[in-house]
């Protein structure tokens, strides 16, 4: 099964191409600080490159894995826009993945044999000083989430941990926080003990080979309606209109 | 040739297919309702829905036309202008939907969409509305499309604007509004009559058991042949573009300087004097722009084209009138693959890199 992955959850657009279990290409563009995300302009052209490269051709494609957030909204209706017209196209299976939960399969990959992780909270920066966070174990397969997904301030984070620690009766003690979220939080992140890798980790950022491998484990169904963002936030002309808080409720 | 096109610079999602020779197979809107709480277009919600919407709105135009995407050999989309967000909802999905199959692909401005609208052969399935209106000929293709020369007045709540049409392919701006657009001062209007939004269908019904000259509002013929202020200002007074603030604050004062019941007894004067204002300033820009080009065919395009107290006062003018059915003046996906019919294409790969451009951008 040939499965196309990719997120644009955070400023970052990734891409990456399974052709099978061994074999995943990737390609990814980074702007720097103060450039715009490329989403639009770099997603379908770098596809298109890797297609290319591995002499892959667009109906040769099984499956389309899309990144579904929580992130930047902007962000999130390119990517699962371009998704979904590729699979409407190919007549292709499409699948969304929570791009905190690549997050913590890139991480759990990484760090297998690493004391320092029983669990992962993936943090992904919400902007307005809020996160999007949820906490992760080791899972047979994929990593288990062990909180909802949220949007948080940062001084809640710590909490996540307490609250995902305390339902594994103790026995997830070393956390290692992931994403541009735990870079941008990393001094509240340390202040409740959680782990933080260097800036330049590429821990840091949503991995779309990480997309794909959760991608090719899930399974297909529904419509293309299924497919949506993981918003975990109102617009805010609903929340000025019917009032309350603009974080999700669960 | 099979067109399919997708339009989501606003609020309404929209996909058509068109064949070639400007004949609609189907031609497929879906508007969001929800914004009507808001008084206006919430881009945020917009972005939304639209995304909700696109793929399924795309399969009813493919259904409606009895075709599927491999008779489709070339996509369209909107690039701009609009509301980003939105844009790149339908410019996303059509650019992948051409990519998968390596299909070539139109990028279209909405504008000239508009303008396009007018090479249709709309005695095709246009929509609920009456898509004949405005047919000249026996319905067949090619039949009802109105070609250049022509001057083309769009008016909506997004534009208002004189666009001089010599070919099929681009336009020359002859003037455009200042501030607001025609159909945002009908709406606002309307709201501050009290009449809901979007409320210009309903103050054009409140407006005909009015006196349209009981109130002398900026821009209104009564009010210019008094010597008021857009007869004052002359270099504005003598150009082609517009402008309805002054209007809409006249309506906003009359509104204040009334007495409770009166404000109630005098709605209908009051709605009829606003609409007559705006329309006596779209008619005489239109007539001045017919008079300097020596043009004597005229086209009408966007929403207030519905008005019939526009539409009346346009068809008194010296110039044969092609006004396309009510479904394809207002947005929709069959005027932006009319342009991609006539426009530039660009093969596989050459379009994946496309970006979306906003109101007041330049094409990039
Ligand atoms: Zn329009």
């Amino acid at each position: 099964m040939i499965v196309l992955g990719f997120d644009t959850a955070t400023a970052a657009t990734a891409v990456a191409l399974r052709l099978d279990e061994e074999t995943t290409t990737e390609a990814r563009d980074d702007p720097g600080p103060g450039e715009h995300p490329g989403h639009a302009t770099r997603l379908l052209a770098m596809t298109r490159e890797l297609l290319d490269e591995a002499g892959v051709r667009w109906s040769d494609l099984d499956r389309i894995a899309v990144g579904v957030g929580p992130g930047t909204f902007t962000g999130l209706r390119v990517g699962i826009a371009t998704a979904r017209g590729l699979a409407q196209s190919l007549s292709a299976e499409l699948v969304g993945v929570s791009s905190l939960a690549a997050l913590a399969e890139a991480a759990f990959a990484a760090m297998a044999d690493d004391p320092r992780v029983d669990g992962v909270l993936a943090v992904i920066d919400a902007r307005r000083g809020e996160a999007f966070a949820a906490a992760y174990e080791r899972g047979a397969g994929s990593p288990v989430e062990l909180t909802t997904p949220l949007a948080l301030a940062p001084e809640d984070l710590g909490s996540v941990i307490v609250r995902a620690a305390g339902a594994s009766g103790g026995r997830l003690r070393r956390w290692l926080a992931v994403g541009d979220g735990a870079t941008r939080f990393r001094g509240q992140l340390e202040a409740t003990g959680a782990h933080v890798l260097s800036d330049r980790s590429p821990l840091q950022t949503v991995s779309a080979a990480a997309i794909c491998e959760l991608g090719s484990r899930a399974e297909p169904g529904g419509g293309y309606e299924a497919i949506v963002p993981d918003y975990r936030r109102r617009p805010d002309a609903e929340i000025a209109f019917t009032g309350g808080g603009g974080r999700s409720e669960s | 040739m099979t067109i399919l096109a997708v339009e989501t610079s606003c609020d309404d999602t929209c996909a058509a297919v068109i064949d070639t020779n400007g004949w609609i197979r189907s031609n497929v809107v879906s508007s969001q309702e929800v914004h009507e709480r808001f008084g206006g277009v919430v881009p945020e919600i917009a972005s939304r829905h639209h995304l909700e919407l696109v793929n399924v709105i795309v399969e009813e135009a493919l259904r409606r036309a009895s075709a599927t995407l491999a008779d489709v050999e070339l996509v369209a989309a909107t690039q701009g202008p609009g509301l980003v967000g939105a844009l790149l909802v339908g410019l996303s999905t059509a650019k992948a939907l051409a990519a998968a199959r390596e299909l070539p692909f139109a990028a279209v401005d909405h504008l000239q969409g508009h303008v396009a609208a007018n090479f249709l052969s709309h005695a095709g399935s246009a929509g609920d509305a009456d898509p004949t209106e405005g047919v000249e000929g026996e319905p067949g293709p090619g039949a009802g499309a109105f070609e250049p020369p022509f001057l083309c007045l769009l008016a909506s709540g997004g534009h208002t604007l004189l666009a001089h049409v010599t070919e099929h392919d681009g336009f020359e701006v002859l003037g455009r509004t200042l501030d607001d657009a025609a159909g945002e001062a009908f709406d606002k209007g309307a709201r501050m009559l009290g009449l809901g939004y979007p409320g210009g269908a309903a103050l054009e019904r409140l407006a005909r058991e009015g006196d349209p000259e009981a109130f002398s509002f900026p821009g209104s013929a009564g009010e210019r042949s008094r010597g008021g202020l857009g007869a004052r200002r002359k270099a504005f007074a003598e150009s082609l573009d517009f402008s309805f603030a002054g209007v809409k604050t006249a309506l906003l004062y009359a509104l204040r300087d009334l007495s409770e019941p009166d404000r109630k007894a005098r709605a209908a004067d009051l709605a009829a004097s606003y609409q007559a204002a705006i329309v006596d300033s779209l008619v005489l820009r239109t007539e001045r722009a017919l008079q300097r080009t020596g043009i004597r065919r005229l086209a009408v395009g966007g929403g207030v084209a519905a008005n019939g107290e526009l539409r009346r006062r346009l068809k008194d003018l010296d110039a044969t009138l092609h006004i396309p059915a009510p479904p394809l003046c207002t947005d929709n996906a069959a005027m932006i693959a009319s342009a991609a019919r006539f426009g530039r294409r660009l093969p596989y790969p050459d379009y994946l890199a496309l970006d979306a451009y906003a109101t007041g951008e330049r094409p990039r």
